[in-house]
């Protein structure tokens, strides 16, 4: 299981409370039941989306760890909708995300909970309806999606560092094979990268 | 493959294929940077006409690159009013009239494989015969010291080879360096921020001990470098990346030195690019290893007995 | 500025063929296959390697920047493909990338393009289009992935994704025996592995007609060091080098015979006209051996026709599939389907392959035809089918001779996704369809 022990315990200080608290809000708010759309006939619709009956929409949530680290949870009677703002620090990390997320949103016919959007203002975001929870184990669910927030950011992180090491690295051995003074210096070049 | 390699495959496969054996051949193929080749037999089969079209043939041309061509392949070249038409520089090899022996045919391929990077060559060459004239003219400001000080001497020709569509290389010798600045865009989002990741690497990888004799590497997006900001039309804006090299005469210093560094600095911007996409195809199957990992995160939250009783078309009998 | 010819690249499951557009031949033809180390990818990854556990490795993690000494983080860049790819097999480990005509392994997939592009066609593929070819019935989600890695990981400047079998339909207008320029017809692409016969109406393969057919160039070399062996000709021939030979003399003295009864016969009265004489030497001592060459220069194709002689679980000749596979397919479609019967792959090369094919398919269409003729009391006259076997002369790599044609008209650009329409609508894109030449 990928988990929380390799995390980095200093960021883990806020992290926690942070996704303790979705967790809890996520776990209450799953409380879904069929409920039949009472606009179409004999049609079932994720109220959340529709949104044509106010009466059966509960009030949005939004657990916020800083600005741009949060997510927004809006329950309704057979439906929840929760969005995810990943953190991003800088341009890389804001291009890597967005890579991700598109990346895995296009593949979202396997993640069935999977939004193929995401909400404006959100890198991400999932839709559970009562279906998903009576055919999922719903304590698992919300492991899945704490689980995500949690290695999402891991995987932004190495994804950038690796990029920067693979810029050193190609820059490297550009510059080493124009620099070559004389040979000599070539071979303890190269001998450096032998292990 | 980290580096580029500089000479051409197919000329490469297809020459050595025909020195075994002549056989008819028409071919049209590429290269780096806009060059185009055409590889036929118009006469009869033993006439190998090879000829290349390049974009930047007029800025070439200024350069000295026919001359150059005509010294390195002296015997091969057609005269310029015999050059197929559509292209700019052709080569005609008589495969009755090959060398003897095997080691001399495979340095012949090597070098007609080479014609591009060879026609490439001139505007560097002439810059760097430029620079040693620069020098030799050169008096010495006393007390000052020449590294610090901006170079304040003579300065050679700007020479301009726009090598691609938008993109171009600038060359300047002065008496104690010569200065090559590529311009290129990126064309997409990503491109343009891993590049910018790369291309600020290769400043700071000179820092290394390793690296001290590399050529000084700056770099500047949005803005030209000074070198070349009295040129008219130039571009700038977010997508564009100005790289500077600065070539000491040590980087060419002897003949094979100063071509293995020709060799490589005209392939620096398909270098880079190549190396962006090889870092956008080094996420892509880390997202799907990451990917496959959430699925299976998800899965676990079905319940392991999912097998329903179902009909022969596939329905299940489960009621809403 | 002349637009930069577009790529063409076949990447088949033996085999990829790849060059330019306008070309006559693929300027590479090598193995689908990569070749990756695998050990030094092994102990580089740390955090996320304890998950999953099974499955596949995670892709190396790099370590942290700033050591020299250190090249950790671009093992993806180590690795080699096709011919190279085999010369390396010893120190790296061989995948191949593609399984049955379908993508498997796109990490593989992806390097192995990349590799393709770079090293050795050498373009910059923002500079240029590309044709890709897919086997029929393909996935919409592979195609997708396809376009995903073509323009996020290579900026392509724009992609078109063909059938194998429309392209080699396409491939069959070079042949001096179409004057009409149709998309309506039935490819038999035979290959090292597996012979397909595939009818196209209009550019759209009918799917549920399909049929595959178990014997292919590998069978007709085996079949053919069989024979030898039972000549016991087969003696002279070191162990090492027999497949080699079989191959050998299956390529160069080969024909399909139009009677197996009259050819036997016409050998058994005079052998030293039509025996052949096979040279070779052996691959390390040198040593000269010759041998003869007899009746498996026609009895080898004669594999197709008549199986039985080969193998004893298929025994249906390949005119009879060539007719049942016309015969489930839609009726109007027909006989347009029998008036273009297109050979494609190495396999279908032998000489006289197609003119015996067109006789036997009329042979089997003429005698239904009599058949119902005479059920209808002779009251009904048909005006009879026509049945071509088109055979040309770019049959061995007619699927990417199709895709060099077909990128080199004008046309392509139009029919071919551009980056534009990617980024406006994503991948998705190359779901829709777009047939190729249903304007011509």
């Amino acid at each position: 299981m990928v988990s929380l022990q390799s995390f980095d315990p200093s960021r883990s200080n806020t992290l926690r409370p942070y996704l303790n608290a979705v967790r809890a809000t996520l776990t209450a708010a799953l409380t879904l039941e069929n409920f039949s759309s009472q606009v179409v006939e004999r049609h079932n619709k994720p109220e959340v989306e529709t949104s044509t009956s106010p009466e059966v929409l509960l009030h949005p949530l939004v657990v916020s760890r800083n600005e741009s680290e949060r997510v927004l949870i809006e329950p309704s009677v057979n439906s929840i909708r929760l969005s995810i703002a990943i953190k991003q620090a800088d341009e890389i990390e804001k291009i890597l995300c967005h890579k991700f997320t598109r990346f895995m949103m296009m593949r979202a016919e396997g993640f069935v909970i999977l939004r193929r959007k995401p909400l404006p203002g959100y890198d991400i975001s999932f839709l559970i309806t009562n279906f998903h929870s009576e055919s999922m184990l719903k304590h698992k669910l919300v492991d899945f999606i704490i689980q995500f927030m949690e290695d999402v950011d891991k995987e932004i992180s190495e994804m950038k560092l690796s990029l920067n090491a693979r810029a050193r690295i190609v820059a490297e051995s550009y510059l080493s094979t124009v620099s070559i003074g004389s040979s000599s210096d070539f071979v303890s070049y190269v001998s450096e990268f032998l292990p | 493959m980290i580096l580029l390699e500089s000479h051409s495959v197919i000329i490469n496969d297809v020459l050595t294929d025909r020195f075994e054996k002549a056989s008819r051949a028409d071919i049209q193929f590429v290269d780096y940077d806009n060059v185009r080749f055409h590889l036929s037999t118009p006469s009869s089969k033993t006439q190998l006409l090879l000829s290349m079209g390049i974009q930047c043939w007029p800025d070439l041309i200024k350069y000295g690159a026919r001359e150059h061509l005509q010294s390195e392949y002296e015997g091969y070249l057609l005269p310029q009013d015999q050059t197929e038409p559509e292209y700019d520089v052709s080569l005609v090899i008589d495969l009755e009239k090959l060398p003897g022996t095997t080691e001399e045919r495979s340095a012949l391929i090597s070098k007609l494989a080479h014609l591009k990077s060879t026609a490439m060559a001139s505007p560097f060459l002439s810059a760097f015969a430029e620079q040693s004239t620069l020098q030799a003219n050169y008096k010495e400001p006393a007390g000052a010291q020449q590294a610090d000080l901006a170079p304040a001497g003579e300065k050679g020709e700007l020479k301009i080879v726009k090598y691609r569509e938008e993109e171009a290389i600038y060359i300047q010798a002065s008496h104690d360096r010569v200065t090559i600045v590529f311009s290129t865009v990126f064309k997409e989002e990503t491109d343009k921020v891993f590049g910018r990741v790369f291309l600020q690497e290769f400043v700071d990888a000179r820092k290394l001990n390793a690296l001290q004799n590399a050529p000084q590497v700056m770099y500047s997006n949005r803005e030209p470098p000074l070198e070349i900001r009295h040129l008219p039309g130039l571009k700038n804006g977010e997508d564009w990346g100005y790289v500077t090299f600065v070539l000491f005469p040590r980087h060419f210093a002897n003949p094979s030195q100063a071509l293995a560094t020709i060799n490589r600095i005209q392939l620096f911007r398909d270098y880079l690019h190549y190396h962006i996409k090889c870092s956008k195809a080094y996420m892509h199957s880390r997202m799907r290893y990451r990917v496959a990992e959430f699925l299976k995160i998800l899965n676990r939250a079905k319940p392991e007995v999912a097998t329903e009783k179902k009909t022969a078309t596939g329905r299940s009998f489960r009621t809403r | 500025m002349s637009r930069q010819p577009p790529l063409v690249i076949d990447n088949g499951t033996g085999y990829t063929k790849m060059g330019f557009a306008g070309n006559s031949e693929p300027s590479f033809v090598f193995p689908t296959v990569i070749a990756t180390h695998q050990s030094a990818s092994a102990g580089s990854s740390n955090a996320s390697s304890g998950a999953g556990g099974g499955g596949r490795a995670p892709p190396p993690i790099a370590s942290k920047p700033g050591h020299l000494a250190s090249k950790r983080g671009i093992e993806d860049l180590d690795f080699f493909i096709g011919d190279e790819a085999v010369a390396n097999s010893k120190t790296y480990s061989l995948h191949y990338p593609i399984r049955h005509g379908q993508i498997e392994n796109w990490d593989h997939m992806e390097r192995f393009w990349e590799q393709c592009i770079f090293k050795y066609l050498r373009a910059e593929p923002e500079d240029h289009y590309v044709l890709l070819t897919e086997p029929p019935l393909n996935p919409p989600e592979n195609r997708e992935n396809t376009a995903e890695i073509m323009f996020e990981s290579f900026n392509v400047q724009g992609l078109y994704i063909a059938v194998q079998a429309v392209l080699a339909l396409a491939a069959s207008w070079t042949s001096s025996k179409v004057n009409e320029r149709t998309l309506t017809g039935v490819v038999i692409d035979s290959g090292d592995g597996v012979t397909h016969t595939i009818p196209v109406a209009e550019g759209y393969v009918i799917g549920s007609s399909i049929k595959h057919i178990p014997i292919a160039g590998r069978d007709i070399t085996y079949f053919v060091q069989q024979l030898l062996r039972d000549r016991g000709e087969s003696a002279q021939i070191p162990p090492e080098d027999q497949l080699r030979v079989a191959e050998k003399i299956k390529e160069d003295y080969t024909y399909v015979c139009q009677d197996i009864v009259k050819e036997f016969k016409k050998y058994d009265t005079d052998p030293y006209k039509y025996f052949a004489r096979f040279a070779g030497e052996h691959s390390v001592t040198g040593r000269k051996y010759d041998l003869d060459v007899g009746y498996e220069r026609f009895l080898a194709p004669e594999i197709f026709f008549n199986p039985e002689i080969y193998s004893s679980d298929f025994l249906t000749p390949l005119p009879e599939v060539v007719d049942t596979v016309i015969q489930t397919s839609p009726i109007d479609v027909r006989r347009g389907l029998y008036k273009n019967i297109v050979l494609s792959g190495g396999s279908t090369m032998f000489k006289d392959f197609g003119k015996r094919l067109q006789r036997d398919v009329k042979a089997i269409v003429d005698g239904r035809i009599a058949g119902s003729e005479e059920r209808s009391g002779s009251h009904m006259k048909s005006s009879g089918v026509e049945v071509n076997v088109i055979s040309h002369k770019r049959q061995r790599y007619a699927v990417w001779y199709g895709g060099s044609l077909m990128a080199s008209t004008p046309e392509f650009y139009n029919v071919s996704h551009s980056r534009v329409d990617y980024e406006e609508y994503g991948p998705s894109l190359v779901r829709r369809f777009s047939v190729f030449g249903s304007a011509v």
